[in-house]
């Protein structure tokens, strides 16, 4: 080719493609994209200013509610659902199935009961599997996975703090039992507890090793995930990666990019770098900004008569041994990236400057209890802690048919009750569809308080449920 | 940068450009620290010390941190007490070894391994003229064992090891690699000593007193026991320098219980290859059970995997070295475009992004003309389509000292290996890991597991175990072996890279062939194993 043609050429598609990138930076009423100019990262760092951080949220809400697109990034023909990237065998036929997924437009779509951010009720379910324990994973056969209903989010800022800290403190107590060990040379065992939930015993010897087998609701390492009804995701972060994948077949760089994969295209839609970590960043700041549910105080006199004795007959029968109503959180400031990740959700040690979504800056924080000693109540109606939640004779709840992340079939994370009266159905698959239904189903560690339930008189049963119908999710 | 079409475009005009760019994984920094760390320590003396120069790693006072004794060649073996914290500033303590002084000089190379089944590390001295078993003891003392175990040390002049525990037996059997034998007529070409195999003797004593020669002996430089063929008996591979043998090549010794050493031959399938062997590493690339190969020489490393298209059962081998890109077979930066000469070599996983990443010691022999002078060291970092790519100099490791054993181990027990390298008449340099390189400093990189198999008995640290390490669909293979690299070996966690798992299901085929349950561990854990037990233990520095 003459060496004019050339330059003509070149001069041409170098145009066209300064025209893509303004067109980019300056999207079209009837551009198709809906993710449009990324996140960059590095502009949001440190402690966030009030505006700053309305900034991120009010990006955050706009991916949230975002319906992607082929042309944002929607499609993973040559990736699975699996956390960990992993490449398909061949394309499937269908990009959107409800099984293996892509499953949904939007977040949104499902999070959405009774606002966005909001569960979602039966046809909002989804198929939880690894996705990659068989490499034949994209069967539509449903024995391959759990299907699970959609959770809210409200709150999920101050649950993420919470596990944090109770994290920090399980660890710091094993250190200092293999401190004593070491410094006594006898094996020390000691009781974790944090926040007032026990996690069950280890003993540390002297040489440094710990036995572990005595452990109860928490994994080895002794990190609290509080998110998915299982309890196996530690942070906003990293559910928002593996949900992004899962759902919409957008891949976020951190995980699926060349560090981790050698492929700016893992999934081999034709799209390279589908979501970067500032926008990911936007989304976790939604979240964890979310007002968290409240409980109200009703108008009618017999409803609130009836829902303070609920109140009572919740502690006196044993529901709140696992549904605490409060647990006690001595910070409300969100490091972002968070302390407990590992690599392939950005990490706080990766960036030079990471930041720090200051919660109290946000109205709604105002409202929270505080106990004498400053702590902030959050009204989870939760432990965050696993419970064996089905018995021989109640297995209804141990109905799944495959253990996920080390956590066998019938254990669960302890339900966060606050906002129950909006997020119905219950139950991890949603298919219960009243209160009463899904209280007479808790077998195993729930066994003792649902039978204290049956037993008692229709009108305390009643009242049980008039008070849980005050624990909303205000719109 | 933020990408754009636009960014893309420019780089695709510029070919050159972007085959030059770095590759996006993470490139550990590795920072010399010898010095500041109280390593101080020569491997030199004349002719007979052109090889050898190994070091051996190991816990020695039940700290777990690992400890190094070094060979001094004609100056003095060294230990080195780590002092470490975790994940501070490396820091070691030479230790006096209350040794005759005739034992811890002319070493070539160590390596560590619990003959004995004590519980205490003990170490192989390989020497110019009489090879040593030193007895480990309580914190970190050790005693000349020859005459309690009934060992002939040999005068041959000895530059290889390798170790394991043949079918039921409760003691190792020992092979020792020897070198050019200078008393011979015509010495030094055409005069490779005999290697030889040591043999538990039956009875409850220990005890070395018949060893076997594995003759013919074509000047071996490295070697070791490998389940090449998923039988579960390991043979002995050797490496041998063609420098000075004649009529020689690669070997492959059968070694089956109780029975007499036997060479594989060409009626076997193996296949006829002159090199200037230096080291073998062992690794399996694609966790297929089958494990490749990485041999140094001078000119290019061998890269060999087993012929799929040989007939099954044959040990044929096919090199994969250029394909993969990992020839390293001239220096990668500098001038001086003149053949590498190779001697280390070891796969490890530095940047934990679960490939395995393959470290080759560079040095002149002395002052070879016909090869390169500035010759540093390799590190190919595995990529995830299979090929290597070369970063030694982008780590740091890239000094102008004549490399010869070497070590990899996370001496400060923060998830990233670390290396000690021997090098020949020049300091030891000993690199930190500090991460993955950034443009404001380092960052970690992927996650990480380090594993200990304890059991009872004999055989105590399951020499001869496999470690399958699975997490989705991948698998991840190492195996608990005595012997290869160049002179150098170490004993204690065996390290895994997991990429981005966090958690990984761990099987054990223990050294007899029986598997243990799948362990369910977190990753960023060391992990203890002991065998029949249900669960794994952490262990916490």
């Amino acid at each position: 080719m003459p060496y004019r043609v050339l330059l003509v050429a070149g001069a041409a598609v170098l145009a066209l493609l300064a025209g893509a990138a303004l067109a980019e930076n300056n999207p079209s009423p009837w551009d198709e994209r809906t993710i449009g100019e990324q996140t960059r990262q590095a502009d949001y760092s440190g402690r966030l200013s009030d505006e700053e951080l309305k900034a991120l949220i009010e990006r955050g809400e706009h991916l949230f509610t975002a319906k992607f697109t082929t042309m944002d990034g929607v499609g993973r023909p040559m990736a699975t659902q699996a956390i960990i990237p992993t490449k398909r065998k061949r394309p499937v036929p269908q990009a959107f199935q409800r099984l293996p997924g892509m499953d949904s437009n939007a977040c949104s779509s499902c999070h959405n009961d009774p606002i966005v951010g909001g569960a979602g009720d039966f046809v909002t379910n989804v198929f939880v599997s690894e996705g990659f324990t068989n490499a034949d994973f994209d069967s539509t056969d449903p024995q391959f996975s759990n299907e699970r209903n959609t959770n809210h989010v409200l709150g999920a800022g101050l649950i993420e703090l919470l596990a944090r800290e109770m994290t920090a403190d399980l660890q710091a107590q094993r250190t200092e039992a293999l401190v004593r060990a070491r410094s006594t040379g006898e094996p020390q065992t000691v009781r974790l507890t944090t926040k007032g939930v026990e996690f069950g015993k280890i003993t540390a010897e002297p040489d440094g090793i710990v036995d572990l087998s005595g452990i109860d609701g928490v994994d080895t390492d002794l990190v609290i995930r509080p998110f998915s009804q299982k309890g196996v995701i530690g942070s906003l972060r990293q559910f928002t990666v593996n949900a992004l994948n899962h759902h919409h077949g957008i891949q976020a760089v951190e995980r699926f990019g060349p560090r981790w994969t050698g492929q700016d295209d893992f999934d081999e839609d034709g799209i390279a770098a589908e979501m970067g970590a500032g926008d990911v960043s936007a989304l976790v700041a939604w979240q964890a900004s979310r007002p968290p549910p409240t409980q109200i105080t009703p108008d009618q006199t017999q409803w609130q008569r009836m829902s303070e004795r609920g109140s009572t007959i919740f502690e006196d029968i044993g529901c709140s041994d696992c549904h605490r109503p409060a647990l006690p959180l001595n910070s409300l400031e969100f490091a972002d990236p968070g302390p407990v990740d590992g690599a392939g959700t950005l990490r706080q040690t990766e960036i030079a400057d990471g930041a720090v979504y200051d919660l109290a800056l946000l109205d709604w924080a105002e409202t929270l209890p505080r106990d004498e000693s400053g702590a902030v109540l959050v009204p989870l109606f939760g432990d965050l802690k696993r419970h064996k939640i089905a018995d021989q004779q109640v297995s209804a709840l141990g109905n799944e048919l495959l253990g996920q992340r080390f956590v066998d079939r019938d254990v669960f994370m302890t339900g966060e009750l606050w906002g129950i009266a909006s997020t119905d159905p219950y139950g991890h698959r949603g298919d219960l569809t009243t209160l009463d239904e899904v209280i007479r189903v808790h077998g195993g560690a729930g066994r003792a308080a649902r039978d204290r339930y049956i037993a008692l008189g229709d009108d305390d049963r009643e009242a049980l449920i008039a008070f849980l119908k005050t624990l909303v999710i205000t719109p | 940068m933020k990408n754009s079409p636009l960014f893309a475009a420019l780089l695709a005009l510029c070919p050159a450009a972007a085959t030059a760019a770095e590759p996006a994984m993470d490139i550990p920094v590795l920072a010399e620290q010898a010095r500041e760390a109280g390593i101080a320590h020569v491997y030199g003396g004349p002719w007979e010390y052109f090889v050898g120069g190994g070091a051996a790693s190991f816990d020695c006072n039940g700290d777990r941190y690992p400890d190094l004794m070094l060979a001094g060649g004609t100056g003095q073996t060294r230990l080195f007490v780590n002092r470490s914290a975790r994940a501070a500033a490396l820091k070691f303590e030479a230790r006096d070894l209350d040794l005759a002084e005739s034992d811890l000089r002319n070493v070539t190379g160590l390596y560590p391994i619990d003959f004995d089944n004590d519980g205490y590390r003990d170490v192989v001295l390989l020497r110019v003229g009489r090879n040593i078993l030193l007895k480990g003891g309580e914190d970190c003392s050790f005693t000349n064992a020859n005459r309690e175990f009934a060992f002939d040390g040999g005068r041959a002049w000895t530059t290889a090891f390798a170790a394991t525990f043949e079918g039921d037996a409760p003691y190792p059997t020992l092979a020792f690699g020897n070198y050019v034998d200078r008393s011979a007529p015509g010495s030094p070409w055409g005069t490779c000593h005999d290697n030889m195999l040591h043999r538990p003797q039956p009875g409850e004593r220990l005890s070395y007193a018949e060893p076997n020669a594995l003759s013919p002996g074509f000047c071996a430089l490295s070697m070791i026991f490998t389940d090449w063929n998923r039988s579960g008996t390991p043979s002995l591979r050797v490496t041998n320098d063609r420098h000075y043998y004649r009529d020689g090549e690669e070997q492959l010794w059968r070694i089956d219980p109780g029975k007499l050493p036997r060479l594989y031959r060409r009626s076997d399938g193996w296949k006829r290859i002159n090199i200037w062997g230096m080291g073998i590493a062992e690794g399996d690339i694609d966790a297929d059970g089958f494990p490749e190969y990485a041999l140094t020489s001078m000119g290019d490393t061998k890269l060999q995997t087993l012929d799929e298209e040989a007939e099954e059962g044959r040990p044929a081998y096919r090199d994969i070295a250029y394909e993969r890109g990992a020839t390293a077979h001239r220096p990668y930066t500098g001038d001086d475009l003149r053949p590498s000469t190779g001697w280390h070599s070891e796969f490890a996983d530095f940047n934990n992004d679960g490939l395995l990443d393959l470290y080759i010691a560079k040095g002149n022999v002395e002052e070879m003309p016909d090869f390169a002078a500035f010759d540093p060291d390799n590190l190919l970092l595995g990529q995830h389509d299979g090929t290597f790519f070369e970063a030694g100099h982008l780590s740091g490791i890239n000094l102008d000292r004549r490399g010869r054993g070497a070590v990899i181990a996370d001496f400060d027990l923060d998830g990233h290996l670390d290396l000690l390298v021997v090098n020949r008449e020049a300091p030891v340099s000993l690199f930190r890991n500090r991460g993955g390189k950034t443009g404001w400093g380092t960052r970690p990189m992927g996650n990480w597991l380090q594993i200990e198999l304890r059991q009872s008995g004999a055989n105590r640290n399951a020499v001869g175990a496999t470690i399958l390490v699975k997490s989705g669909n991948e698998t991840r293979l190492r195996k608990i072996q005595a012997g290869g690299g160049h002179a150098s070996g170490h004993a204690g966690f065996i390290h895994v890279g997991t990429g981005v798992a966090e958690r990984a299901q761990i099987r054990i085929q223990w050294p007899d062939g029986e598997w243990s349950p799948a362990y369910r561990v977190f990753a960023n854990n060391f992990v203890v194993i002991e065998r029949g037990s249900s669960e794994a233990r952490y262990w916490y520095p």
